[in-house]
């Protein structure tokens, strides 16, 4: 009996804590629902996010939906009853999200789509811009191979992104194909982004082309990683490979001369200005008034979306030095291991 | 192997197991089938290479597997666990020892299985002495241990390994060369031999029913033959990393297979240890009654699997060059799927190292396949799942007809 | 048959309590050198757990038991074992996918020098001991699972023996045997009995307790409610403390 006291009013303390700090806090309340923040460049978007949105004296509130779109529904629900002015959803998935983003506009709260699409027109889609990510992997392993036997290694079949990316690199390469200077001799979708499963992927087709393989477009640096481990194992190494996310790995690796180029998109510039833009709309601005916005109909639905998109950047060899000098990555982390003969620019 | 049913008597009498003969022409008609399906490719020398090296990590963690399944416990922990010990690997090499000292990455193995076998002692803990099953344990492990990985390098990929490191994967560097594996495979079939003399002489002065000279001739001939043809087709592979067109020879994931596989099924077989064992799997009940210290060997066997998995995640991490949080995952349904078709009963009390390892490769044949075919992924888990539930319901029909 | 040698076996005030249930209220009971004392009662007499305290699958909350004499305290099974007695419980308590001599050995298997099992010596033992039992139970190396329930009660009752129990305890061994295997039990506890082998026998049937007991202690609600001389007593007498609690005549 007694104990039931003390748990009774322990609990009760905690909520009037709570709710005095919650009435302490000047501004409004933006919430960010993320899909999987266990992937490795969340953190960084995150920081940069948080301080932009503290800084105009608003609170940072967060959920991680861990992969699950039943999940992030409930999140989404949360952050709305937590009293989020402004809503910054990472979608699992573009269309299974709907329903929360059905809620917000029913709450009148305004959501802006984190760097992955959401099929509604209401919201304000935030990304860089991914097709730009295909073209500029695909212009790059096509300058330093203009001829030969390419190899597609894509991204997570399930994730939206990865088909906007390979409709980019065919993009640049179509011409290319057609004109028969590309052979394309073998492709595969990688579960989950997997690394090792990319690696296994490319044992094989390097296996049924006889080692003749001249290129791999690869849609990120994990399975670039990948990829590269196989071609490794068959002394492949140094052929035109293609990444993105900047790495820390991967630029080692562009260092070394096993990856051609990497994308970077630098997500703190993604965090802050999401963070800058979710502070407007809480203040009402609608999105077609945010600066820079333009209507985009590029999605699955073909749906006119309110967008903003950041370049993405391509770093290869000689220009490692944009990463080291924007903080990104340090000069000992991205040259390691570099033979000094061979060094890039960026680290001699 | 401990004996089967009557059904199978005669079988037994000649000492083959029936079961796992089904199994490997099972395999061998998988391949003949790939192999025109592919025009021979997948019948070559570096395909069948690179077939061995792509089992083994599979294999290795299903033959701690069979031991916890045989035990009636499971663990669905070990693709997070893997990946946790694998970047504390990765992370010791890179960013406290340095990738370049000669012992460095020899430690950084160490503290892998040393972290191995400490959350196997956590897991086995709960499920020995507190009585929380072990569905439930390592199920709260396959959450933990994957965000403990996350959580080394903060998400990051962690690279470059060491070069010497690096070899355990299998690439460049990775093979033993064909003197060494000739060797081995000479060694290797004069050591079936010595066991069979020996088991002959043993029985004979106890005046104990032997198998026909003939039975236990053609087994040698078989396992031998199968060990000395499988060392002639790896050291047919060229090395690409040689420049003298030198023969690969068996890669480093498979010797450090085989030394595990033998390893266990030595103890098994022939330990008490392994006797303990398979009586708890059998009769939980008699096995305490007999006095035998089950909690202990509870614990145990998640400390095992915890080590093995540790092994597992150096040769994945030294095959791809870099620790990323990301590997392992699924990993535990394949173990267990390459455990159960090998021939391992759910129910507990009977299971076999070799054929988990066999079911290991059929099920990496039939990815390694499809790949080579095109087959999208997609697909490709399909078919694996339908030739699991095939195996666990032959395995059925073989018991059910076994049983009096 | 009644003297003033020690007893092989003194149970001596032994309680056990499971919660709120008195399992076992302070109990005496003696064995001898070649006797079989039955111990009967209905479900729930406390006979199965008397036997569990005797043979170290519990320890005892009070009382003591006394081996020839010594005091005894049973940490686990081994400690019985290793005080000369052995059980057979009513489950048999074997290993359904292990041959016999598997079982025959666990937890005290035979080692080659180099530490691995010795399998065939093993084989060799345990045929000579079942030999003895039963001469037509040859084919040792098939699985428990794959047994009648006579070979099964023949390989329990052969790790009884050939570690030189001179206390065996037999939970229920005829309950699950037909006419002629029950025969072939009872011949063997009769020879046992002969060879000096103190048993304490639970069963539920008269005829077999009248046919191999000397002596009988009836047990009810965990405490017990007499001890007899089995010549003395008629099968009715023995129902009636059974299932009444009704006391007779003089204990030995």
């Amino acid at each position: 009996m007694k104990r039931k006291n003390l748990v009774l009013g322990a609990l009760l303390a905690a909520a009037l804590g709570g709710a005095c700090t919650a009435a302490a806090a000047k501004g409004d309340v933006i919430g960010v629902s993320w899909s999987n923040f266990q992937e490795e460049r969340w953190k960084r978007d995150e920081a940069a996010l948080k301080a932009a949105i503290e800084a105009a004296g608003d609170r940072y509130v967060s959920a991680d939906a861990q992969g699950s779109n039943e999940k992030q529904l409930a999140d989404i629900d949360a952050l709305l009853t937590k009293g989020a002015k402004v809503l910054i959803v990472l979608a699992m998935d573009a269309q299974a999200v709907l329903p929360g983003v059905n809620a917000a506009r029913q709450a009148g709260v305004p959501v802006l789509a984190y760097d992955r699409l959401i099929q509604d027109p209401s919201v304000l889609y935030l990304s860089f811009d991914n097709a730009e990510v295909g073209r500029i992997q695909a212009r790059a392993v096509l300058a330093a191979k203009p001829r030969g036997n390419y190899v597609f290694i894509k991204g997570s079949p399930t994730d939206s992104n990865a088909d906007v990316i390979h409709a980019g690199q065919l993009e640049v390469l179509k011409p290319a194909i057609a004109s028969g200077a590309v052979k394309v001799v073998g492709e595969q979708y990688t579960d989950g982004w997997s690394p090792e499963l990319a690696q296994r992927n490319m044992e094989q087709l390097l296996t049924r082309n006889a080692n003749k393989v001249d290129a791999v477009v690869a849609s990120n640096d994990g399975t670039a990683g990948g990829a590269i481990a196989a071609l490794r194992a068959q002394n492949l190494t140094g052929i035109a490979v293609s990444g993105q996310d900047a790495d820390i790995a991967a630029l080692n690796r562009v260092a070394r001369g096993e990856q051609t180029v990497t994308v970077w998109k630098d997500s703190r510039e993604l965090g802050r200005t999401a963070g800058r833009f979710a502070v407007l709309l809480a203040e009402h601005t609608k999105p077609a008034a945010i600066p820079g916005a333009q209507v985009w109909s590029g999605g699955s639905k073909k749906l006119p979306i309110e967008t903003v998109f950041l370049k993405p950047v391509a770093v290869t060899r000689d220009q490692l030095k944009l990463v080291i000098d924007a903080g990104w990555a340090s000069k000992a982390q991205v040259c390691a291991g570099v033979a000094a003969a061979s060094a890039p620019p960026a680290c001699k | 192997m401990t004996p089967r049913a009557p059904m199978r008597s005669r079988l037994d009498r000649l000492g083959f197991d029936a079961r796992f003969g089904a199994l490997v022409a099972a395999l061998a008609l998988i391949w003949l089938a790939l192999a025109w399906a592919t025009d021979g490719v997948f019948l070559s020398p570096r395909n069948l290479y690179n077939l061995s090296i792509q089992t083994c990590v599979t294999a290795i963690a299903a033959c701690g597997m069979v031991y916890l399944i045989v035990a009636r416990q499971i663990d669905l922990s070990v693709g997070s666990l893997m990946a946790f010990t694998g970047m504390l690997v990765a992370w010791t090499q890179t960013n406290w020892l340095g990738s370049a000292g000669a012992m460095g990455w020899l430690v950084s193995i160490g503290v892998g299985l040393l972290a191995g076998l400490i959350v196997g002692a956590f897991q086995g803990w709960w499920v020995a002495y507190r009585g929380v099953p072990a569905f439930v344990v390592t199920l709260a492990g396959y959450l933990m241990w994957r965000g403990a990985a996350f959580l080394v390098a903060d998400g990051q990929t962690l690279a470059p390994l060491a070069d010497a490191y690096q070899r355990l994967g299998g690439g460049q560097d990775g093979s033993l060369g064909p003197a060494w594996s000739w060797g081995l495979g000479v060694a290797g079939v004069a050591a079936l031999a010595a066991q069979t003399v020996a088991k002959r002489r043993s029985r004979a002065r106890y005046g104990a029913r032997l198998a026909p000279l003939w039975a236990d001739a053609l087994k040698l001939a078989v396992s031998g033959g199968a060990l000395l043809a499988f060392v002639a087709v790896v050291c047919a592979y060229p090395d690409p990393g040689s420049d003298a067109g030198a023969g690969k020879g068996l890669g480093l994931p498979v010797l450090v297979l085989l030394v595990v596989a033998l390893w266990l099924d030595v103890v098994a077989r022939r330990t008490r240890f392994g006797r303990h064992v398979w009586a708890l799997g059998g009769n939980p009940e008699a096995a305490l009654l007999a006095g035998l210290p089950t909690r202990r060997l509870l614990l145990q066997l998640f400390m095992l699997m915890g080590g093995l998995s540790a092994v597992a995640a150096v040769i994945t991490t030294a095959r791809l060059g870099s620790g990323t949080h990301s590997i392992g995952q699924m990993a535990e349904l394949y173990v267990i799927a390459a455990t159960v078709i090998g021939g391992t009963s759910l129910s507990g009390g009977s299971g076999s190292i070799a054929g988990a390892i066999v079911g290991a490769l059929l099920i990496q044949t039939l990815d390694n396949g499809m790949v080579l075919l095109d087959v999208a992924s997609a697909k490709r888990q399909i078919f694996i799942g339908m030739i699991l539930i095939a195996a666990v319901w032959f395995d059925g029909l073989y018991n059910r007809g076994a049983r009096r | 048959m009644s003297d003033v040698r020690t007893p092989l076996v003194e149970v001596r005030g032994v309680s056990k309590r499971f919660g709120g249930l008195q399992a076992v209220d302070a109990v005496d009971c003696t064995l001898f050198e070649g006797e079989v004392v039955g111990l009967l009662g209905h479900n729930g007499a406390g006979k199965s757990t008397l036997i569990k305290l005797l043979s170290g699958v519990y320890p005892v909350d009070a009382g003591e038991i006394r081996v020839r004499g010594v005091a005894q305290r049973f940490a686990s099974p081994r400690d019985a074992r290793a005080a000369g007695i052995e059980t057979i419980h009513q489950t048999l308590a074997l290993a359904e996918n292990l041959d016999a001599p598997s079982n025959l050995f666990l937890g005290r298997e035979l080692r080659t020098r180099w530490g691995t099992l010795d399998t065939d010596r093993m084989e060799h033992e345990a045929r000579q001991v079942i030999a003895r039992l039963n001469p037509n139970f040859t084919d040792l190396r098939k699985p428990v699972s794959a047994m009648s329930g006579g070979q099964r009660q023949t390989v329990a009752i052969a790790r009884a023996l050939y570690f030189d129990a001179r206390i065996l305890i037999m939970d229920e061994p005829c309950a699950a045997l037909g006419p002629a295997e029950t025969r072939m039990v009872l011949d063997t506890i009769q020879r046992l009995k002969r060879e000096g082998i103190g048993i304490f026998l639970i069963s539920h049937d008269m005829p077999d307790v009248f046919e191999v007991c000397d002596r009988a202690t009836v047990m009810k609600g965990g405490a017990v409610v007499d001890t007899v001389n089995i010549p003395e007593v008629t099968p009715e007498d023995l129902l009636g403390m059974i299932i009444l609690g009704r006391k007779r005549g003089s204990a030995a």
